[in-house]
């Protein structure tokens, strides 16, 4: 039996914070973002300020659009492509700000430098007045509490079992994703992200503007978005840059007959192949490259001369 | 060959008999069955009664004697169907007379619920034990079976009903204004005979909206054509099929024309002069989610599961408005950081 993933209610900024993701079990199994602040998310649930979208498909047949989501604890991108088309049209439909409430996957994007970027892949999107964006608000603070609470409880007694906590309606996912928090983030400042959590508060009683009238948002939360700096690559020997170069050649070739200008990744990959060179080879003069900024990726799997 | 169920009073088991007598067999004989095959059947014995079977008439002085006293208490939680051989104790919450037809047979079946501390469950009585609502029973010699994925406790002429003071037993207007529950707890339960829970709105499932129904049947019919009875004249009628979710888990709570309607404040009436304007009715679908998203519904009725999670058959759906200036109170009192 599968049943449909409950949608957890979060904040702008725990989502900003999670960049540990998990795989489900079973035949199709699901992906769920780990927050440091127990949730374990496919689904969520969001109330806040939703930005006009604006349109990133790079080709007519693939539509794509994104907005910004705030509420006052922070932002995050919701797109919705030609698969959601209800959403698209609903993220489409304002041009101005307005209170809105957000349903969707969860999706932590990895670039190659590692950096982690959460989005919402919507599938549904509402404009509310501005007491149902507080009343949810409201909703997604109580479940951030609750969540906490059973946080600081597994420190004190790590022994807490489902059977326990289910008799008072703590959920056995909640459990485990509260394990799974404290292992993942096992630093991780709690008592700061309850202080951001006030921000919200305000928002419910009313206090505060529609989106994030507390900006700029200190950077209390202790989780590292990028790794750690590499040190400096030494200077590429001359093997190298003669690799380098047969790489820019058949990338070259591979955006000149190309329909947008962008050389696809596969294509050069299959031309290197032809000319004797492994593709774990040429994944790493890829890499080189991006990180000297000669080539950029600005879409995943298209390539071009920066 | 015929077959049916026996029992001797311990437990009912199905049996097969290959080559019965030609005079009929009547409910209530008692035989005495020496060399009968038993097998096993989807984790259930089965009796076969085959030409090494000798099988003949006997007396119910026969039957082993049970002491009514041994037989185990079972508490509403506990009962599981294919369960028998068990007393319980409980409330009647529900009662009604219903007119069936088994077979060419016209019968009458009392329907209701029971309860007791621990749940509720349906129960199905063919025989008239003249129930009412609020009485407390203890009831012996029925048994549960799985009908429509619902548990149920069926009673017959064989089974006993006493009344008992019950002063342990809830009262069945409590029963069915408990408060809500997690959708987690109700998933883990499998559903239930009063559930309560209380959720946002995160979507619609197909069909929502306006949907034609067979006249007949009330079957919704596809293109006017009725799987039952071929091509109808089909009834307009509203429904809105809402998943409903707390964010410990997500369920689906079948509307009906009358909730649909106070739910969306679009008549049915209103949503066919709709239709002729904007023919496409995947709009109204979109329409009504419009304005159902995000809102608070708590919601009563029965839930059954199948494979894709709890489905409630609403009793009741109330719209729920919170007090954010209360919300925002004790939200900041569990912060901690006072207002």
């Amino acid at each position: 039996m599968s049943l449909r993933e409950p949608a957890w209610r979060v904040t702008a900024r725990e989502l900003e914070s999670s960049l540990e993701e998990e795989k489900g079990e079973g035949e199709r199994p699901a992906t769920y973002l780990l927050s440091p602040f127990g949730a374990r998310m496919n689904r969520v649930l969001m109330a806040g300020s939703l930005s006009p979208a604006e349109s990133i498909g790079r080709e007519e047949s693939q539509t794509f659009w994104r907005a910004r989501m705030s509420d006052p604890t922070g932002a995050v991108a919701v797109t919705a492509g030609s698969f959601q088309p209800r959403a698209m049209a609903q993220l489409r439909s304002a041009s101005t700000p307005r209170p809105a409430v957000v349903v969707g996957k969860a999706h932590l994007f990895r670039g190659r430098d590692g950096v982690g970027y959460v989005s919402v892949r919507a599938e549904a999107v509402r404009s509310v007045a501005e007491a149902e964006e507080r009343a949810a608000l409201a909703d997604i603070v109580r479940h951030t509490l609750d969540r906490l609470d059973l946080l600081d409880r597994l420190e004190k007694e790590p022994g807490l079992t489902e059977e326990s906590l289910l008799p008072q309606g703590i959920p056995r996912a909640w459990l485990h994703a509260a394990k799974e928090s404290r292992t993942r983030y096992p630093n991780v400042d709690r008592p700061a992200f309850r202080r951001e959590l006030a921000n919200a508060v305000r928002r419910v009683a009313g206090e505060s503007g529609p989106s994030r009238a507390t900006l700029p948002t200190p950077p209390t939360v202790t989780v590292t978005r990028s790794p750690p700096p590499r040190p400096p690559l030494p200077p590429p020997s001359a093997a190298e840059r003669a690799e380098e170069s047969l790489f820019l050649d058949q990338l070259d070739g591979a955006a000149e007959v190309s329909a947008d200008g962008y050389a696809d990744l596969k294509e050069v990959l299959a031309r290197l192949a032809t000319q004797g060179m492994a593709a774990d080879k040429a994944e790493a003069i890829l890499n080189r490259l991006e990180e000297e900024g000669v080539i950029e990726e600005p879409i995943v799997g298209r390539l071009r001369r920066a | 060959m015929l077959s049916g169920l026996l029992s001797d009073g311990t437990a009912t088991v199905r049996f097969t008999w290959w080559d019965p007598p030609r005079e009929e067999i009547e409910r209530g004989l008692v035989l005495r069955a020496v060399g009968a095959e038993v097998r096993e059947f989807r984790g259930r014995p089965e009796l076969t009664f085959s030409w090494k079977t000798r099988v003949g008439p006997a007396s119910p002085a026969e039957l082993p004697r049970i002491d009514p006293d041994t037989i185990p208490f079972r508490t509403v939680q506990e009962l599981r169907p294919a369960e028998e051989g068990f007393r319980i104790e409980a409330r009647v919450v529900r009662i009604a007379a219903k007119s069936v037809t088994v077979g060419t047979e016209r019968r009458v079946v009392h329907e209701g619920l029971i309860a007791d501390r621990t749940g509720a469950i349906a129960l199905s009585s063919w025989s008239d034990f003249g129930l009412k609502v609020g009485e407390a029973v203890r009831i012996a010699g029925g048994y549960v079976r799985s009908f429509r994925g619902r548990a149920q406790l069926v009673l017959d002429e064989r089974s006993s009903v006493v009344r008992v003071d019950g002063a342990d037993l809830p009262d069945p207007a409590q029963l069915l204004s408990a408060p809500p529950r997690t959708i987690a707890q109700v998933e883990d339960e499998g559903g239930g005979e009063a559930v309560a829970v209380e959720g946002l709105v995160v979507g619609l499932l197909p069909p929502s909206g306006l949907v034609f129904r067979c006249p007949t049947c009330r079957r919704s019919i596809q293109s006017g054509i009725c799987r039952v009875h071929g091509q109808v004249d089909g009834q307009p009628d509203l429904r809105a099929r809402i998943v409903l979710d707390d964010g410990t888990g997500a369920l689906t709570v079948n509307a009906n024309r009358g909730d649909t309607e106070k739910l969306w404040g679009v008549t049915l009436e209103e949503a066919q002069a709709r239709l002729r304007s904007q023919p496409d009715p995947s709009l109204l679908e979109e329409q009504m989610l419009e304005a159902l998203l995000g809102r608070r519904l708590r919601v009563r009725g029965v839930g059954t599961r199948d494979d894709f999670g709890i489905t409630v058959a609403p009793e009741s759906i109330e719209r729920v408005d919170i007090d954010l200036d209360a919300a925002a109170e004790e939200l900041s009192a569990r912060l901690g950081t006072g207002r």
